[in-house]
């Protein structure tokens, strides 16, 4: 028997699930059967694997068999039949979802098998507490290159011929921005790390700081080398707990490594990270709020009319960079400038994480390359919409991001492309609704998170996102009229242009685009004072169609407020005055029944 | 010193490389509307009333026009169909905010805004939370009064709303205040703000009330001199004097 390796996912989606109660199983079932196994197997815990919806996740290597939805129950079992034996068990392989067959090796699965990993290339491989895990995979390379071999010039000019734009959403090429902040002759300078993810849905910097801390350590000493830098932050939201840890254990074991600190691997250069945590304000994830947050200021964003490669933290040149891009420099600096631009699409070179949720069935993290259609994204990667229903649109960069509708779904996503259709690639937050999702609540839904999340600045964001969110509440209350249409479009034409930040000027998009692609939508709600989708409240009645109850009785135990009677074998009735409109019935009823109107 | 050249509503205009636009704009005798910027107190950018389409290497952008920096040649707009429409939302929306203040309403008015029917007015203050308030007493150097919460819940404040032992009562917040919204009561000689009462000194000159003792011993600490309590005015007298005897 070959030397084995039991990895197992213990990403924040996997931990959740029990994850790390398996780990224990695996290793007290394999301490008491030290006897019996001829070469104990390696068990290790790993960063998030992507598809966290069936975790937790175990892949057992060399044999390349993954298992999903494992329980601690199932542990003895691998042990005997997989790791023993050498036989799979099927129940607990990768259900296709189309074929409905079950496949052995996750690598052949249509979530995978369809993605290129860069930034997320070590997730769920290595075991991100251990750096000698990160090193037998390659990692610290790029550093020494960047370090002996290349000059300053040389690394920016790397960054720069691949074309990496900035993967926290505003897409500015990361070469042009680090070439700018060495060309001026002021010092000190400073490197940040942006950790501050916080739209809803996203989920990437938080995997890859868990799964790989060190690539982005190592991004960010490459780039220290290049400026002549001695001093880097690291903003991580608070939230991110896990996240926390493992950067702060990377951080130590590279300086007793020598990846950092003074005269890194022997050379003249030092640079030393400090981590800053967030106090979970959505807006200091703009880069000039989260320098005023570092500083000890308010998390209040500035005018960017000088930039802050040039006036940054403390009024010094700094370089921000989101942990994705950062994630990105080391295999750049490996490889080369020219292997990454054949990677994605024109103008837009190499892979972006996204956030695959909402009614899809593959929910979780997907890296793919640039230019992919949204088709092949929710359809062939996701596995389409939950429970077979209608896809209605997706909504792409999170809470700010605007909603694409079906007839789009040929357009490759890229950060040109998602722009010109009124959305934007964010920090890649995907969130699939379908024909039970309301677009006027989806986006009043939305506003009323800016709303609360704006820093309250400047009016047109602070007042003019509030008096959106009024409006759109009073739509989906059945107050709305017909003018409000165009009050919402005069109002959010004025927010986006004329706001401080990206959170203004972005904070528009699920409006106008929702108002673009799903007029109609308003129209009914205005008009004829009804909501197809069957969400808002005031607009919508649930029944019972009495032609097509059975009387079976199990929407009646379903229903918390007990709106529902009937007898057995008898159609039920649904009190609209008791009716909270959960759509629990719905889901219920084997005969659909339920109705909305 | 570098000089650029600056074009705003067709008029040329000379500028020091570096100059703010509205700078520029009001020494050449055009005016841009504006609630956050004071003539003794850098704009902050959060009225937004101050919007002009400025376009640098055949590129346009707007832009806030008391915080943007003049570099290079350009050309500036600040009336244009877009900006006066974008500027009377934007007056619409300090409208519902802050109902029934004065300078507001007659903004509004001049911008041809008489329905706000639409919008919702709950906040039952004036304030439009420009920020020149806090800004002052930082000038001041007390920091008693800053913003807080974010979003529609922010406003400016003590720290937990309670009399500050860093304010000194000297009211440069409510002389800043462009909608006159931070009450300053004064009466037998006791002046009262931000939720503090101050015992106010007389003149040494004239015998009016004029300023709070922690003012005057605020500014005797800071300049070292002690000189005796003398108002404004009576100042100006003696010092017109002086030169008259020179």
């Amino acid at each position: 028997m070959s030397e084995r390796i039991v990895k197992i996912c213990c990403g924040t989606g996997c931990v959740a699930n029990g994850s790390r109660k398996v780990l224990e199983a695996f290793r007290t079932e394999l301490d008491k059967r030290k006897m019996e196994v001829e070469v104990v197997p390696y068990v290790k815990a790993t960063g998030c694997n992507g598809l966290c919806e069936r975790g937790p996740i175990v892949k057992i290597e060399p044999d390349d068999i993954a298992y999903y939805h494992v329980k601690p129950g199932d542990v003895q079992e691998i042990v005997e039949k997989t790791i023993m034996g050498g036989e799979e068990i099927q129940r607990l392989l990768y259900l296709d979802s189309k074929t409905k067959k079950r496949i052995r090796s996750h690598k052949n699965s249509d979530f995978i098998k369809r993605q290129t990993k860069i930034a997320l290339r070590n997730i769920g491989e290595i075991d991100p507490y251990d750096i000698h895990d990160y090193l037998e995979a390659g990692g610290y390379q790029a550093l020494r290159k960047a370090l002996f071999e290349m000059s300053g010039e040389d690394v920016i000019n790397e960054i720069k011929a691949s074309g990496l734009r900035g993967r926290g959403g505003g897409g500015f090429p990361t070469g042009v921005k680090w070439e700018t902040c060495h060309k001026i002759d002021k010092s000190p300078k400073y490197i940040i790390c942006n950790g501050d993810e916080g739209d809803p849905g996203a989920f990437m910097d938080r995997s890859v700081m868990e799964g790989d801390p060190h690539t982005v350590l190592e991004g960010m000493i490459i780039a220290s080398v290049a400026l002549n830098v001695q001093n880097g932050f690291i903003y991580i939201r608070d939230e991110y707990g896990l996240a926390l840890e493992n950067m702060r254990r990377a951080i130590e074991q590279a300086k007793e490594l020598n990846y950092l600190g003074d005269h890194i691997l022997g050379s003249g250069h030092s640079f030393d990270i400090e981590i800053v945590r967030g106090g979970g304000a959505f807006v200091c994830g703009e880069s000039s709020a989260l320098m005023a947050s570092i500083e000890g200021k308010a998390g209040e964003p500035r005018a960017k009319y000088i930039r802050s490669a040039e006036f940054g933290l403390w009024g010094q040149p700094t370089v921000l960079n989101n942990v994705e891009t950062w994630a990105n420099v080391p295999v750049i600096i490996e490889k080369g400038s020219e292997w990454f631009t054949k990677i994605g699409s024109l103008g837009n070179a190499g892979t972006k994480v996204f956030s695959l949720v909402g009614k899809v069935k593959n929910t979780g993290l997907v890296e793919v390359p640039m230019g992919i259609t949204l088709e092949e994204l929710i359809f062939d990667i996701g596995g389409g919409i939950v429970g077979d229903r209608e896809f209605k649109a997706v909504q792409t960069g999170g809470p700010s991001g605007g909603c694409i509708p079906k007839e789009l779904m040929h357009l490759g996503v890229d950060f040109d492309t998602l722009e010109s259709v009124g959305s934007m690639m964010g920090s890649g937050g995907m969130i699939v609704t379908d024909e039970r999702t309301c677009m006027v609540e989806f986006a009043r839904y939305y506003v009323a998170f800016l709303a609360e999340e704006s820093c309250g600045k400047c009016v047109s964001c602070r007042e003019g996102i509030r008096q959106m969110q009024k409006l759109l509440t009073d739509i989906c209350e059945g107050k709305g009229q017909e003018s409000d249409l165009n009050l919402l479009e005069e109002i959010a034409h004025t927010v986006q242009q004329a706001s401080l930040c990206g959170l203004g000027k972005t904070a528009p998009n699920p409006v106008l685009s929702t108002l673009k692609y799903f007029r109609d939508e308003y129209l009914e709600h205005i008009r004829d004072r009804r909501c197809r989708s069957g969400v808002c409240k005031a607009l919508t009645e649930f029944y019972i169609d009495s032609d097509q109850c059975a009387g079976c009785g199990l929407c009646k135990k379903g229903c918390a407020p007990e709106a529902i009677e009937g007898t057995l074998k008898e159609p039920h009735v649904i009190h609209r005055e008791k009716c909270i409109q959960c759509g629990n019935c719905i889901d219920i009823c084997r005969f659909k029944a339920v109705k909305v109107r | 010193m570098e000089y650029v050249k600056v074009i705003i509503d067709g008029k040329e205009c000379s500028a020091e490389k570096g100059e703010f636009l509205m700078d520029i704009a009001e020494r050449n005798g055009i005016l841009i509307p504006h609630l956050c910027h004071h003539e003794s107190l850098r704009g902050l950018a959060s009225c937004r009333l101050c919007l002009a389409e400025v376009t640098e290497n055949g590129r346009s952008k707007i832009v806030t026009s008391c915080i943007f920096p003049v570099m290079r040649d350009l050309a500036a707009k600040t009336n244009t169909e877009e900006i006066k429409s974008m500027r009377k939302t934007l007056i619409g929306l300090l409208a519902a905010e802050a109902p029934g203040n004065d300078k507001i309403s007659q903004m509004a008015e001049a911008y041809g805004i008489s329905d706000h029917s639409r919008f919702l007015s709950d906040k039952g203050n004036e304030c439009i939370l420009c920020g020149l308030c806090v800004k002052a007493c930082e000038e001041v150097g007390c920091n008693a009064i800053a913003a807080i919460n974010r979003g529609t819940t922010k406003k400016v404040a003590t720290p937990y709303e309670e009399p500050s032992a860093e304010c000194i009562g000297c009211g440069a917040c409510a002389h800043v205040c462009p909608t006159g919204c931070i009450e300053m009561e004064e009466s037998c000689g006791v002046r009262k703000i931000w939720g503090k009462e101050f015992e106010l000194l007389k003149c040494n000159v004239c015998g009016k009330h004029f300023m709070t003792k922690e003012e005057y011993d605020y500014i005797n600490k800071k300049s070292d001199i002690a000189d005796q309590p003398v108002c404004k005015s009576c100042k100006q007298i003696e010092i017109a004097r002086k030169i008259m005897e020179v």
